[in-house]
């Protein structure tokens, strides 16, 4: 909200320069994102009259150009304008020869349709202290030729831009900054005086007021004031509202904007003529109702939409913006002004129902001040007496069914020291709340406190200790550290989990990456199989491309690939540490393997470890429906293009799935897993011949790797192949966790054989069981099995060769021993399988 | 001396050795003199056709020579094959300014060293992490912390739904209430996590980025302790001479409430191009628990206070590492993670 400094000062005896000001107001807790000088960047621009159009010089670019006589003081020009509203009699800003416009633009004198012009008449536009241009020069009536522009529109002042939290409403206003001020200073505060002339008719003779939902309109005022006459407000009035951001209508609606503005009551001014029987209902729209605001848009309301109707129909969207149908127009003579209290909550549900954030919503919905708007009636009925002429007729009409209780609030100065750890003198807090307008006795250590009818978000104890320290100063609390019983510091076993992957990866040279956990809709088909849990869909998302919560945890790495690979780095070998997000819905196919989450492995109390959750809290309000989501976590790899940096002494080994495969197993075992393997798996987005699991005690699978589907990653721009792996962190962490036990270490030699197979014909056997039936035939003296070598015949054969390692604990075994453990090894294996053993 | 043929063998070898250029050469003459071939060797071998006066004198004399020879050639090795072995190294030297052949290097995300800098300081404090799901009831993440439906606080964070009152939390503080349900005071923990704000991305926005929340709830709790506590953190965080400020504000769930500042590390308060000129750097909003957030998840006020604080993990490294648009730390460009390896 931007705040005239000049305009606070009518209201506060202060001696601080705007910048020192807004400081005090920074140290309070008043947010002042800049202050701005309000003088425009132009020099020697003064007020000028047009004592007479000489003659007219033709057209030119669609405009009348004229040659015009300005006055200024004792000065006369010759000056030349294209202006529409040029007339004789106006004053105007007028740039004299040696005047400097914004951008540093120096008025000279200049023949113009063969024509010397002796300088130049100036639109707000030009002047660099508005937008407006089209309507012509800017007038400035009243004000004395001659007098320097600046000082003519009380521009010789400074912005401030505050930034007001949503509990302070009482400062959204001019009124309410000088009052805070005072307080933080100790200056007089000098609250606005109305000296009201009221006559004729009483008001309740023009006005009456119906409240029919007293639940959400508190208080309804009215008053009438009669024979005005519309037109523009004076130039004063006018730079002052343009100078805090608001546009110029007319005097009456620009005097209920002055007001708002100076004591933050919104205020609406309605043509009395157009109100039938000049009758207020206040009540809520009907179901369906159709209704114009002002600014011309037909919106439907309904029945939780309170609206200020006259007896026929709907004529202003309460608190929020009034209608069409009753608006101020030139023709009005008679103006109905209301000043009202609404609940803010239900103001706040209309104008975001409606999408109508205006000033007025802005207050109500963070609380207007229920006394003050008596205030505030007054002042603007005398504004626009004094601005449009007319009369006040006697009395307000008052509607406030259920007057405001003051709740008066016992403050302990033990409960100060209590929660700052520091208290002022009893005396000093004293001071320090009635600075700030509130009433206070003291009784002993405590006070008593009533609270004003501007400071809503004063309810309670604590709510005074802060208002207590804020003015005191934050800087005065002292620097300690908490006492008491210190438990045992515990971490969650995710975070021991997610540090041992992390360094066991980063270890082995991978980057981790961290990414959105938005997903695009229209790629995850690619990632998804039917049988996945529903996904998670935001309702309000920013893009349509990142309306999916992530249902597959490889996305977020594939993106970070692509990235990669489109900016130049061909070779990316990365993890992350992720989520995934699904709805707890049950589906068909549930058959087939999947991954086993989170769910049912650790206890749902812990809050910890919340990955099924199941979100109802103690009380849910309105009867909303939660939804059951669950979130699994993961580790998720991808690689592609180098296996190393390449360099002189090589590097520019390609990766390839063994070495996805690997690094999952690496962080397997750095989480103290051993995990056997298996081919096909659960989640979609792999290569439907090159994906494998990885399994765990009793066949859990604990983890998938292979290689990234060719469409998938091609819709991804990733030229080369990638090959991934995941492990789920849940699954992973299920288990207890294989304590480390020692093993002798063994005293007699190892016996080295070698043996190699040739695998063939329609479906060979798979390395794993060719090495777990070794494995089974060769006994406890098998230490080691490696293996070395695997080479693939042109004929589409392999052979692959076994080291086995043997020893026993307690002897030297002979070649013997090892033979026949060798032979039956042999004889198994080709037994088992249609395979051989290869010679030579 | 000893005996003609003996002698004339010696010398002849003696002049061979000296002459000799290689260890090769040298083993040749080795093997033609003291080899089971050689002169001397087979000399030794015809003893037996000499006269038997004659075969002490013989004898004697050859082995002498036999060792005397061995000897020469011993020496006369040893410094060549010295010299040899010194001219391979200078024909096959390194370049020793090769590049060494270096491990792949892996890299931790900065937004998780700052993250694991934080939680080792406040472990050391004897506070644990918590954690806490990231799609949340309305309840949890508003309601219980004191931000009713309909209230203009609610603006403060802009909220991503994905059910009616379901949503993704918009701040780590709803573990706060999950934790204090779930526990009896006293209470100490940090909860680092992802949040989630309706804001498109520019170089200070994200919509999706990380908090670390801080919750003490004790008998004896003050905001003096909270400032001790938050000195003590921006001292580890951003060095010894550190300084902090509190500045009043405004969190539906703390009462009092305060901003925090740091003293710009950069200039040391002087004002800078970090610090905007103003000498000090936000980092984190912090205050009283609400006592009705207490009394929202059964503690009494009057029994307990407590305090809370949260900050940004981005906003953390950003100022740590000088880094100028949010959105690096989720693009993922390898030669941004690289630097933090």
């Amino acid at each position: 909200m931007k705040i005239l400094y000049g305009w606070v000062r009518e209201f506060v005896d202060l001696r601080l320069t705007a910048q020192q000001a807004a400081d005090r107001l920074v140290n309070a807790g008043i947010e002042v994102a800049s202050v701005t000088a309000l003088a425009p960047d132009c020099k020697g621009v003064v007020v000028g009259e047009i004592e007479a159009i000489e003659r007219e010089l033709g057209a030119s670019h669609g405009h009348r150009l004229v040659l015009c006589r300005v006055r200024t003081g004792r000065e006369r020009y010759a000056v030349v304008c294209g202006a529409p509203n040029t007339k004789v009699g106006v004053r105007a800003a007028f740039a004299p020869p040696g005047a400097v416009l914004p951008g540093g633009r120096r008025i000279a004198a200049a023949k113009i349709h063969g024509v010397e012009s002796q300088g130049m008449l100036c639109s707000e536009r030009e002047l660099g202290i508005g937008e407006e241009h089209d309507a012509g020069i800017l007038l400035l009536d009243g004000a004395r030729p001659g007098a320097d522009l600046v000082a003519a529109l009380g521009l010789d002042d400074h912005v401030l831009d505050v930034e007001i939290t949503p509990n302070r409403p009482d400062c959204l206003s001019i009124v309410g900054i000088a009052r805070e001020l005072s307080a933080l200073t100790g200056a007089r505060f000098r609250p606005p005086a109305v000296a009201l002339k009221e006559s004729g008719e009483p008001a309740r003779a023009l006005a009456r007021v119906a409240i029919e939902a007293p639940d959400l309109c508190h208080r309804f005022t009215a008053r009438v004031i009669s024979g005005v006459t519309i037109g523009p407000s004076p130039a004063w009035l006018q730079a002052r509202l343009r100078a805090v951001g608001l546009r110029p209508i007319s005097n009456v609606v620009d005097a209920t904007n002055y007001v708002l503005w100076e004591l933050g009551q919104p205020l609406h001014a309605y043509d009395h003529a157009t109100v039938a029987d000049g009758t207020i209902v206040v009540r809520r729209a009907r179901e369906a109702e159709r209704f114009t605001t002002l600014d011309g848009q037909e919106r439907q309301l309904d029945a939780s939409m309170l609206v200020i109707a006259d007896p026929r129909r709907a004529i202003g969207l309460a608190g929020v913006m009034g209608g069409a149908n009753t608006e101020v127009t030139e023709k009005t003579t008679r103006v109905l002004l209301e000043s009202a209290w609404f609940a803010p909550a239900s103001i706040r549900r209309t104008s975001r129902a409606l999408g109508l954030r205006t000033d007025a919503a802005y207050r109500f919905e963070r609380g207007a001040d229920i006394e003050t708007l008596v205030t505030a009636s007054a002042r603007a009925a005398a504004l626009i007496a004094e601005l449009a002429g007319g009369t006040i007729a006697r009395g307000l009409v008052d509607a406030y069914p259920r007057k405001r209780a003051p709740r008066p609030i016992r403050l302990r100065m033990s409960r100060v020291k209590r929660i700052l750890g520091v208290a002022p003198p009893v005396a000093q807090a004293r001071k320090i709340l009635a600075g700030l307008g509130l009433t206070v006795k003291a009784r002993g250590a405590e006070l008593a406190v009533t609270i004003p009818s501007f400071r809503r978000d004063l309810s309670m104890e604590d709510d005074l200790v802060e208002e207590i320290i804020r003015v005191w100063g934050y800087d005065r609390i002292p620097s300690t550290l908490p006492g008491g019983t210190i438990a045992l510091v515990t971490h969650p076993a995710a975070l021991g989990q997610a540090q041992s992957v992390r360094r066991a990866l980063v270890g082995v040279g991978l980057a981790e990456v961290v990414t959105h956990t938005f997903s695009d809709p229209a790629r995850t088909s690619l990632f998804r199989r039917p049988s996945d849990r529903p996904p998670v869909e935001l309702l309000n998302p920013l893009a349509q491309d990142a309306s999916w919560l992530r249902s597959n945890p490889l996305e977020g790495v594939l993106a970070a690939v692509a990235t990669n690979v489109r900016r130049q780095q061909p070779d990316v070998r990365i993890f992350e540490l992720c989520k995934t997000y699904a709805r707890a819905a049950t589906t068909a196919g549930g058959a087939q393997p999947r991954l086993t989450g989170a769910s049912g492995s650790k206890g749902e109390a812990d809050v910890s470890e919340p990955a099924r959750t199941s979100l109802r809290p103690p009380s849910n309000q309105a009867g909303l429906k939660d939804l059951v989501t669950i979130e699994q976590r993961w580790l998720a790899i991808a690689l592609t293009g180098a296996r190393g940096e390449p360099g002189w002494s090589g590097g520019r080994d390609r990766v390839d799935v063994y070495d996805a495969k690997g690094l999952a197993e690496h962080a397997l075992e750095a989480l103290g897993l051993r995990a056997g393997s298996g081919s096909g798996g659960a989640l979609g987005g792999f290569e439907p011949d090159c994906h494998g699991t990885l399994t765990g005690e009793g066949g859990v699978i604990l983890g998938e790797f292979g290689e990234v589907a060719a469409a998938l990653r091609e819709q991804l721009g990733i030229p080369a192949p990638v090959f991934a792996a995941v492990v789920s962190l849940d699954a992973a962490g299920a288990g207890p966790a294989a304590p480390i036990r020692y093993q002798a270490l063994p005293r007699f030699p190892v016996v080295e054989r070698d043996l190699a197979f040739v695998l063939g014909g329609d479906r060979p056997p798979t390395a794993a069981q060719v090495e777990s039936a070794i494995r089974e035939a060769a006994g406890s003296l098998l230490r080691r099995v490696v293996l070395f070598d695997v080479f693939r015949f042109p004929d589409g054969r392999s052979s692959l060769a076994w080291r086995l390692l043997f020893q026993a604990e307690d002897r030297t075994l002979t070649d013997d021993e090892v033979n026949a453990i060798q032979e039956r090894i042999v004889r198994r294996v080709t037994e088992t399988f249609p395979i051989t053993l290869r010679s030579g | 001396m000893g005996h003609p043929r003996v002698d004339a063998i010696v010398r002849e070898a003696r002049d061979a050795v000296a002459a000799a250029q290689s260890s090769a050469e040298l083993e040749r003459i080795r093997v033609g003199v003291l080899g089971r071939q050689g002169e001397l060797t087979q000399l030794l071998r015809s003893l037996g056709t000499l006269a038997p006066e004659e075969r002490p004198l013989v004898g004697a004399a050859a082995n002498e020579a036999k060792r005397e020879l061995e000897t020469l050639l011993d020496a006369k090795l040893a410094t060549t094959l010295e010299g040899e072995r010194q001219a391979e190294r200078r024909r096959t030297r390194l370049d020793l300014t090769l590049p060494g052949r270096r491990p792949p290097q892996g890299s931790l995300h900065p937004l998780t060293r700052v993250h694991d800098e934080i939680v080792a300081v406040f472990a050391g404090l004897g506070f644990s992490v918590a954690e806490g799901p990231e799609i949340e009831s309305d309840y949890y993440n508003f309601e219980a912390l004191n931000i009713p439906r309909d209230h203009p606080a609610r603006d403060m964070q802009d909220t991503l739904y994905v059910g009616e009152s379901t949503l993704l939390r918009t701040h780590t503080s709803p573990v706060q209430i999950r934790t204090m349900l779930a526990q009896k005071p006293p209470v100490r923990i940090i909860v680092p996590g992802k949040v989630y704000r309706r804001d498109v991305a520019d170089a200070t926005h994200s919509p999706m980025f990380h908090q670390v929340e801080g919750l003490a709830v004790d008998r004896a709790i003050t905001m003096a302790d909270l400032k001790g506590t938050l000195e003590l953190f921006a001292r580890e965080m951003f060095g010894p001479r550190s300084k902090i400020r509190f500045r009043p504000s405004f969190f539906p769930f703390t009462e009092p409430s305060a901003e925090v500042d740091v003293l710009c590390f950069m200039c040391g308060g002087a004002g800078c191009r970090l610090c905007k000129q103003g000498g000090w750097l936000e980092i984190l909003g912090s205050g009283m628990v609400h006592p009705q957030v207490l009394r929202n998840v059964g503690y009494d006020p009057e029994e307990v206070t407590g305090w809370a604080f949260g900050m940004g993990i981005e906003r953390i490294a950003m100022l740590k590492y000088g880094i100028d648009d949010l959105r690096l730390f989720f693009e993922n460009d390898l030669r941004f993670l690289r630097q933090f390896a």
